[in-house]
C-alpha cells in the first residue's frame, strides 16, 4: 500500500512539472504581448520596454523558464500583472467563492441523484424512469447559462424572490470569512445559482447510480435479501444501494477536481465572482502568473482528487487491494 | 475539317478574345498595351477587429476592402485579434498595408496634444511609436511642435486649427466614426447628473453634484470592467482612475465645460512659458486628519518622476525640477514650454500623503489597502472583483452631496442589465451595448421607467489607418479616393444605429471637442466612388487589360 502511494506520489510531482513547462511555454506561444493589455497603447514606447522590463518579459525565454521553475519550487507564483499582487492570493479569494458554490451544487445534485438513481433502476421500466431520465438529459444538454438566464428572469425579476446576481448585496461584503460568507444575505445569493448548477450536475450522478444498481439487482444477495421476506425500501437503500455507489464516489472525486475551474458561464451569468471567470480574463490579458498559477493548481487538484479516487476504492470495496 | 478551317475558327476566337478583353479594360487604356503601364497596385491586406471585438470595424473593413475591389485592386480585409493586431502595429516589422482600429475618449486627450502630436507627429513614426499611419510633413510637424509651446491659449487654439486642415488634406487615415457615450442613471432615486464628452455619467463632477430623491443616499454605480488595484501608482485601468481621483485630489481639475480650473490649488501663473508657480489651497487635510502640504505635492510629483509610472510619463517628462518657493508655493521648472501642463499634467496628478509613501520601500508593489487621500470621497473597502465601496470626506472644502457611493463590479452587461430593471444599481459607468440603449430606449412594458437615457459625444474615434511607407497608401491621392469610398452614414445609421458621429478623411478632434474642433473640416467625408475613379484617373492611375488598377508612371 504504502509503495504504491509513494509511486503515485511520486509520478504526480513528474506530471505537475511537465504540465507545467507545458502551460509555461504555451502562454509564451500566444501571439501579443501583455503590455498590450496592461497598459493603454498610446503610453511612449520607453515606458513600454521598461514595463517589459519590470516582469522580466525581456530575458530570454530559457532564462523566464529557470525563474519560473525556481519559484515553482519555493510555491511561488509571483505576482499578477494586471492585480499587481501575488497570484495566489487572487486565487485563494476566487477560490473560496467558486468553491463554495460548486461545493453546494454538488452536495445537492449527488444526494438527490444517487437516491432518484437507485430508486430509478428499482422502478425499471415505468413512467417514473423515463420521465427522471429526460429530467435530468434535458438539463444535461440544455446550455447552462441559458438556464441560468430563465432562473433569473422567472425568479429574480418576475417573482423577486431571490437575487438576481452577485455573492452578496452591495456594499455589504468585507471583514472575516464567516461575516463575508456565514449570513443570511449571502445564502440568499447562493441558493438560485446552486439550483441551477445542481440541475446541470444532477445527470452524472443519476445516470451512474441507475446504471450501476441495475448491476447489483441482478445479483444473488438481493434474491437472497428478498427470499428472507426484507422490506423493499430497506433492501434498496441498505442492501443494493450502498454497493452500487462505488462509481458514483469515484465520479463525485473527480468532480471536485475539476470543480475548481468553476463553470465559466454560470460565473458570469450571475455575476459570481469566482476563480472560472479569472482564468478566462487572466489568459485573455495575457497575465501569464496568475494564468499559469490556476492551471497548475488546477491540474495538481485534479491529479490529487484521482489519487484520492483510487484510495477511497480500497477503502469501500474490500475486494480492492494495491499490494 | 481542314487544318484551313480550324485556323480560321481559332483566328476568329483570337480576335473576339481580344475585343472582349479590351472592353472589359474600361476603355480607358485604349490601344496602350500593359507592359507600358505603371506597376500593378501590391496586392492589399486590411487588418480589422474580430467581429466580435469590434462589429463595426469589421464590417467597415468589408466593406471598403468591397469598394476597392470594384476599382480593380487587390485587396481583402483580414479580421485579427486585438492583441495581435496591435502586436503587428507597434512591432517592429511594420509589416502591414492598413488596418482599423480605434482611439478611446479619455479625458486628457481633449487636449489637442494627444490627437495632433502624438498620433501624427513624424517623431513618433518609429517602431513602437503612435503614429501608425507612417505619417511625415515637415509642414504639419512645425505646427504640431508649435501648439505644444504656446501657452496661449488663443494662439494655440489657431495653430491647432490649422493643423487639423493639414491633416483634412492629406487623409494620413480615415476617421470612420465616433460612438456616442450611451449611459442611464435612475432618475427617481437622484437627479443632478453631469455628462461629460468622453466620460458620460460617472466623471469627477457627477458624485458632486448627484442628489438623492429618496433615502437612498449611497447611489450604486455599475462597472462591467473589473478594477485592477488602488495604488495610484501601480493602477492602470481606466476604471481604477475614475476612482482613484475622487481619493486622491488633484490640483487642478477639468471643469465639465473642459476648462482646467484650480481644485486643490488655490491658483496657478505662468511665470514664464517654462516655470509654472502653484498655490496651494489651504486648509485641505488627508482623511487620517494629517494637513495637505506644499511638501506632499513636491513629493508626490518626485516620487511619480523617480518612479517612472508609465501611464504618466508623457506627462512628467517635460518636467525638470519642483521646488518649493513658499510655504503655499510649489514652482515647476520644465525643460521646455509645454502647452498641456495645467491641463494635463496638474490635472492627471495625484496629491499623495508624504507621511505614509516615504517610508515604503517599493512603492509600486505596496498594496495601498487602506488608501489614505485627500480627495472628496474615503475608501472604506476595495473587494477585488467585487466591489469598492467609498464615504464621503466630511472636511472636504467641497463635500458631496450624496454619503458615499458603491463601484459594483458585474461580469457582463447583461448582469447590469437587470439589475438596473430591479433598481439594485442606480448608474452605470460605461457605455451600454447599442442593444441595451434599444431595449431601455423602446421601454417594453414601462419595465424602464425609472431610468434615464444619457447621451454624450465620445472624443474617440474610430478608424481606418494607413501604412504610408508603402504603395499605393503613399501617394495622397489614392488616399483620398480611399476617403471617397467610405460610407460614412452606412457607419453610423446603419452599424450604429445613429449614436454616434460621423468620420471623414483625415479628422482626428471631432465635434464634441468643441473648443479644439475647426468646423471647416474634414473636407473628403462623403461616400461617392465616381468621385474616387475620377481622382485616381486624375492622379494618374490606370487600368490594365484585366481591369487591375495600375500606379501613376
Amino acid at each position: 500500500m504504502l509503495n504504491f502511494l509513494l509511486r503515485r506520489i511520486g509520478v504526480m510531482f513528474l506530471m505537475i512539472f511537465l504540465v507545467s513547462t507545458m502551460i509555461f511555454f504555451m502562454f509564451r506561444l500566444m501571439p501579443g504581448d501583455p503590455t498590450a493589455f496592461v497598459v493603454d497603447p498610446s503610453i511612449p514606447t520607453e515606458a513600454r520596454e521598461q514595463l517589459l522590463d519590470r516582469y522580466g518579459l525581456n530575458e530570454s525565454l530559457f532564462v523566464q523558464y529557470q525563474i519560473f521553475i525556481k519559484d515553482l519550487v519555493r510555491l511561488d507564483f509571483g505576482d499578477s500583472y494586471f492585480y499587481n499582487r501575488p497570484a495566489i492570493e487572487i486565487i485563494q479569494e476566487k477560490l473560496a467563492a467558486t468553491l463554495i458554490l460548486m461545493i453546494a451544487a454538488m452536495i445537492i445534485a449527488y444526494t438527490i441523484g444517487v437516491l432518484i438513481g437507485a430508486l430509478m433502476a428499482w422502478r425499471r421500466g415505468t413512467k417514473f424512469e423515463s420521465f427522471a431520465i429526460t429530467f435530468a438529459l434535458f438539463f444535461r444538454s440544455a446550455p447552462t447559462f441559458w438556464i441560468g438566464l430563465i432562473a433569473i428572469l422567472v425568479v429574480s425579476v418576475q417573482f423577486g424572490l431571490l437575487p438576481a446576481q452577485g455573492m452578496r448585496s452591495a456594499g455589504t461584503g468585507g471583514g472575516t470569512f464567516s461575516e463575508m460568507f456565514l449570513n443570511l444575505d449571502f445564502l440568499r445569493h447562493l441558493i438560485l445559482p446552486t439550483i441551477v448548477a445542481s440541475l446541470y450536475f444532477i445527470a452524472t450522478p443519476l445516470l451512474i447510480m441507475r446504471n450501476s444498481m441495475l448491476e447489483v439487482m441482478s445479483e444473488d444477495y438481493i434474491e437472497m435479501a428478498r427470499a428472507k421476506g426484507i422490506k423493499e425500501w430497506k433492501i434498496l437503500y441498505y442492501h443494493a444501494a450502498r454497493n452500487a455507489l462505488l462509481p458514483v464516489v469515484t465520479a463525485g472525486a473527480l468532480f471536485i477536481g475539476s470543480a475548481i475551474g468553476g463553470q465559466v458561464l454560470l460565473e458570469v451569468v450571475f455575476s459570481w465572482p469566482g476563480l472560472g471567470r479569472e482564468i478566462v480574463t487572466a489568459v485573455t490579458r495575457h497575465d501569464y502568473p496568475l494564468a499559469q498559477a490556476c492551471f497548475i493548481i488546477i491540474s495538481a487538484v485534479v491529479m490529487f482528487m484521482n489519487l484520492v479516487a483510487d484510495l477511497m476504492y480500497a477503502f469501500l470495496d474490500p475486494r480492492i487491494s494495491y499490494n | 475539317m481542314s487544318f484551313k478551317r480550324k485556323s480560321l475558327i481559332f483566328g476568329c476566337l483570337l480576335v473576339v478574345t481580344m475585343l472582349f478583353m479590351s472592353a472589359c479594360g474600361g476603355g480607358q487604356t485604349g490601344d496602350v498595351s500593359d507592359d507600358e503601364l505603371g506597376e500593378m497596385v501590391p496586392s492589399l491586406v486590411i487588418l480589422s477587429s474580430l467581429p466580435e471585438a469590434n462589429m463595426v470595424n469589421y464590417e467597415m473593413a468589408q466593406e471598403v476592402a468591397e469598394e476597392l475591389q470594384e476599382l480593380g485592386v487587390d485587396i481583402v480585409a483580414q479580421p485579427m485579434d486585438f492583441a495581435v493586431l496591435l502586436d503587428v502595429l507597434y512591432g517592429e516589422d511594420m509589416d502591414y498595408d492598413a488596418f482599423t482600429i480605434g482611439w478611446s475618449g479619455r479625458i486628457e486627450r481633449l487636449d489637442p496634444d494627444m490627437f495632433i502630436h502624438s498620433i501624427f507627429h513624424s517623431d513618433n513614426a518609429g517602431v513602437g511609436g503612435n503614429n501608425t499611419s507612417r505619417y511625415r510633413n515637415p509642414a504639419f510637424d512645425a505646427l504640431a511642435d508649435a501648439q505644444r509651446q504656446e501657452m496661449d491659449l488663443e494662439k494655440r487654439r489657431e495653430i491647432v486649427f490649422e493643423a487639423q486642415e493639414i491633416l483634412a488634406e492629406d487623409v494620413p487615415l480615415i476617421t470612420l466614426y465616433s460612438r456616442a457615450n450611451m449611459q442611464t442613471y435612475n432618475k427617481e432615486r437622484f437627479e443632478n447628473v453631469i455628462n461629460i464628452p468622453g466620460e458620460g455619467l460617472f466623471n469627477e463632477w457627477t458624485p458632486f453634484t448627484l442628489t438623492p430623491l429618496t433615502d437612498k443616499t449611497v447611489p450604486v454605480v455599475a462597472s462591467n470592467v473589473n478594477i485592477d488595484d488602488i495604488n495610484p501608482l501601480s493602477s492602470k485601468s481606466v476604471y481604477g482612475w475614475r476612482n482613484l481621483r475622487l481619493i486622491y485630489d488633484k490640483l487642478v481639475r477639468l471643469s465639465p465645460e473642459i476648462e482646467p480650473v484650480p481644485w486643490a490649488a488655490e491658483s496657478w501663473e505662468v511665470v514664464a512659458d517654462d516655470v509654472i508657480d502653484v498655490t496651494l489651497r489651504s486648509g485641505m487635510t488627508f482623511h487620517d486628519g494629517e494637513p495637505v502640504t506644499v511638501e506632499d505635492v513636491k513629493f508626490s510629483y518626485d516620487l511619480f518622476i523617480d518612479q517612472n509610472v508609465e501611464y504618466f510619463a508623457s506627462f512628467l517628462e517635460p518636467i525638470d525640477s519642483v521646488e518649493i518657493t513658499d510655504e503655499n508655493t510649489v514652482r515647476f521648472n520644465l525643460k521646455y514650454a509645454y502647452a498641456p501642463f495645467i491641463t494635463n499634467t496638474l490635472a492627471q496628478i495625484p496629491i499623495l500623503p508624504q507621511h505614509i509613501w516615504e517610508d515604503i520601500s517599493n512603492p509600486v508593489q505596496y498594496a495601498n489597502s487602506e488608501a489614505i487621500g485627500s480627495g472628496p470621497f474615503k475608501l472604506e473597502r476595495f473587494q477585488t472583483g467585487e466591489e469598492l465601496v467609498l464615504s464621503r470626506f466630511d472636511e472636504y472644502f467641497e463635500p458631496p452631496i450624496i454619503e458615499g457611493y458603491i463601484f459594483q463590479i458585474f461580469a457582463s452587461p447583461e448582469g447590469v442589465l437587470t439589475a438596473l430593471e430591479l433598481g439594485n444599481v442606480d448608474m452605470v459607468s460605461y457605455d451600454l451595448v447599442p442593444a441595451h440603449t434599444e431595449q431601455i430606449f423602446n421601454n417594453d412594458g414601462g419595465r424602464y421607467d425609472h431610468l434615464e437615457l444619457t447621451e454624450a459625444q465620445d472624443i474617440g474615434f474610430f478608424y481606418l489607418g494607413f501604412n504610408i511607407d508603402r504603395p499605393p497608401f503613399d501617394n495622397r491621392e489614392f488616399r483620398k479616393a480611399v476617403a471617397y469610398l467610405t460610407d460614412y452614414d452606412l457607419a453610423l445609421d446603419v452599424h450604429l444605429n445613429g449614436y454616434g458621429a460621423r468620420g471623414g478623411g483625415g479628422f482626428s478632434i471631432v465635434e464634441a471637442n468643441e473648443f479644439w474642433h475647426n468646423p471647416n473640416v474634414p473636407i473628403y467625408d462623403t461616400y461617392d466612388p465616381e468621385m474616387a475613379r475620377q481622382i485616381l484617373e486624375d492622379a494618374g492611375f490606370t487600368w490594365d487589360s484585366n481591369g487591375r488598377m495600375r500606379m501613376p508612371k
